[in-house]
């Protein structure tokens, strides 16, 4: 990719910007070339690349280094996009929302600092990765479990300040985050909660700071950039069950969600229970034209077949209960009779117990996998995802409306509906995944358009996203439109004031700083 | 139906792969496979292990089970090869520029890989490793 600059910023500014940083960490850890651009492009971009495009890259290996580089870029006035290890895929991977930004990868900051059995807690540096983190409690034959997004590829914190989601007790990631130490936008350090003193053992267990509490500020954020942090771990429980029903219908969502929610709430389940709809077994046992080979979406004759040929639900719950054996048996005695309310059908039953194998694609027990990305393959070619996750209110009336909101709108661009729902307590989060092929144009307009679609439809209604690609970012922002984007303007403020030159993150979820105030809405004019 | 057949013949691969399945319990699948520790020393210096590289960084997807694994086992299938020429490191007609290539670019549902994943060094040797082919 060719060279973008960021805004402002002269071919010599950018060099001298570059010598600069390689003065920290090494030339070799500058990349700057067009391969290097490249690397850090969108790689499931629905469209070109070179629509967010980073000028660089820079991998710093400490946390004195990413303060040094940041006190750099405020002299150089070249902006950075900190990303843990760049696996943000479907989001935008780790291509910065402003051109020309230069991308801080801070992948190398890859040690796990502490693993603590007895309080079940670990600390991280951004450069962790899931798998990383499980190998070592492997090693260590630590009694701890992860909580592991779909895809694992990424960085275990990086996925938690992204606010991501998994599928165990600990299932909503950033709230299992306690204790941050992040380089602000001037190049101080600071750290949260009882870090705040010197040497306080508290730091990774108490969830507040005396004071306003900052933690969550540094998710979805561009305050700062977060150099380690506290995780707390689910101990491994004695036993586990899984227990599996197929759902029939799709308009069965409602009575599973009125089923499953208030056993949620009151803590009987304390899964974050997920519901993908047939889909998600589908992709992975071929490829779509194997079961549909025309390219309008599969219709509802054909996805009655499949169902039946391929004997699957239309939705699959497979919940999970964790811990001593005679108490997981009491909470699926009233689990499942719940559930035979509305479905006579005896579920499966799979029992775990300490020193049974655990297997490979075992996520809702924390196991690490790549493998749902097979779902590329899918579509076929250089096959790509992005997902349309709104938040709704975990009742049946909710889901089934936001549901067939979702289910018409894309039906209308004539495209596949698959869709998840993962209840994570009072809400469900909602994720549609659109699948298309990144060499097919025609198709990633429709998609583009689809997703404007989705976003503006739902808002309507009263319901947004939790977590959006770099292109809706903006988009997205704009919908949460209280006392006129009451909260937008209060994060620029604040964003303005701790960061005047800008130099974190420009954009990054529709947060501007005055710097850069007018790129709001640049680069991306919705479904062109 | 073809593909049909190939997924099953997966399938069964793992549950091979799956030492003893409780009575009644989970439906088989492939264990954790447990990766190697990077190698220690200077990540940029030539003459880096290239089979204890690619197991670190690549066996994300490329060990057994993996997703890079599964794609590949079905493709080479599909072209009348065994299921074992899904795993890279059992592959004779890899070069080393092609392993280059595909790490740097990215392949179907392969991301490119950065530097900061794999340096040049580091590529180096896994290239020299998979790419028996010269």
């Amino acid at each position: 990719m060719k060279l973008h600059l960021p805004p402002r910023v002269s071919p010599k500014q950018f060099q001298s910007a570059m010598t600069a940083f390689a003065g920290v960490v090494g030339k070799d850890w500058v990349m700057d070339s067009d391969a290097d651009r490249d690397a850090y492009a969108d790689t499931y971009a629905p469209g070109s690349t070179e629509e967010w495009p980073a000028s660089a890259a820079i991998a710093p290996a400490s946390v004195d280094e990413v303060r040094a580089i940041v006190r750099l870029a405020n002299e150089h006035k070249v902006p950075l996009w900190p990303v843990a290890r760049g696996k943000n895929l479907g989001y935008g991977t780790a291509a910065p929302r402003m051109e020309g930004t230069v991308v801080m990868d801070l992948g190398r900051m890859n040690k796990v600092l502490e693993l603590d059995s007895t309080l079940a807690y670990c600390v991280v540096e951004p450069g962790v990765g899931f798998y990383d983190l499980y190998d070592k409690i492997q090693r260590e034959k630590a009694p701890l479990w992860l909580s592991v997004p779909g895809n694992a590829w990424g960085s275990v914190l990086g996925n938690a300040l992204e606010h991501g989601i998994g599928y165990t007790s600990y299932g909503l990631h950033a709230r299992n985050l306690c204790g941050i130490e992040a380089v602000l936008p001037d190049g101080d350090l600071v750290r949260t909660g009882m870090g705040a003193m010197n040497n306080n053992p508290a730091f990774h267990l108490f969830p507040m700071s005396y004071g306003p509490t900052w933690d969550l500020a540094f998710s979805q954020s561009n305050l700062g950039i977060v150099t380690k942090a506290g995780v707390w771990l689910q101990p491994a429980p004695e036993t586990s069950l899984e227990i599996v029903w197929d759902i029939p219908k799709a308009e069965d969502i409602g009575w599973v969600i009125d089923t499953i929610t208030p056993l949620k709430i009151s803590g009987l389940i304390d899964q974050n229970v997920f519901i993908p709809s047939w889909l998600g077994k589908m992709v992975l046992k071929g490829q779509r034209k194997d079961f549909w080979d025309k390219p309008s979406a599969i219709p509802d004759w054909r996805v009655e077949e499949l169902l039946k040929e391929h004997k699957l639900g239309y939705w699959q719950v497979a919940l999970r209960l964790y811990g001593e054996e005679p108490v997981v048996k009491a909470r699926a005695e009233v689990v499942k009779a719940a559930m035979k309310r509305n479905l006579a059908a005896a579920p499966q039953e799979n029992w775990w117990r300490q020193g049974d194998p655990i297997g490979q694609y075992d996520t809702t027990m924390g196991v690490p996998s790549a493998v749902p990305l097979q779902m590329s393959d899918w579509i076929g070619g250089r096959g790509a995802h992005m997902g349309f996750s709104p938040v709704v209110p975990a009742t049946g009336k909710h889901v089934l409306d936001q549901m067939a909101r979702s289910r018409k709108i894309i039906a209308d661009f004539d495209v596949d509906f698959y869709a998840s729902f993962t209840i994570g307590g009072r809400f469900a989060n909602n994720v549609n995944m659109l699948m298309y092929d990144r060499d097919n144009a025609e198709e990633v307009t429709k998609m583009r358009k689809l997703f404007d679609a989705l976003i503006i439809e739902t808002a309507k209604a009263g319901y947004a996203e939790y977590r959006t690609h770099l292109g809706w970012m903006d988009p997205v922002m704009e919908t949460f439109d209280f006392n006129n984007h009451a909260l937008r303007r209060f994060d620029e403020k604040v964003k303005s004031a701790l960061d005047p030159n800008g130099i974190i993150a420009p954009g990054k979820q529709g947060v501007w700083p005055a710097a850069y105030a007018d790129k709001r809405g640049s680069a991306y004019k919705g479904g062109q | 139906m073809k593909r049909i057949v190939i997924v099953a013949a997966l399938v069964a691969m793992g549950a091979a792969a799956y030492a003893a399945p409780p009575a009644g319990g989970p439906p088989p699948m492939p264990p954790y496979m447990l990766r190697p520790l990077a190698p220690e020393g200077d990540r940029l210096k030539p003459g880096r292990d290239g089979k204890t590289v690619f197991e670190a960084q690549c066996g994300y997807c490329h060990l057994v089970g993996g997703m890079g694994t599964n794609l590949l086992t079905k493709q080479q299938m599909m072209a009348g090869n065994p299921p074992e020429k899904g795993l890279l490191s059992n592959r004779d007609d890899l070069t080393r520029d092609y392993v280059k290539a595909v790490v740097r670019m990215g392949k179907g549902a392969m991301p490119q890989q950065t530097k900061v994943d794999l340096t040049d060094a580091e590529l180096d040797a896994v290239a020299a490793y998979l790419g028996k082919a010269g």
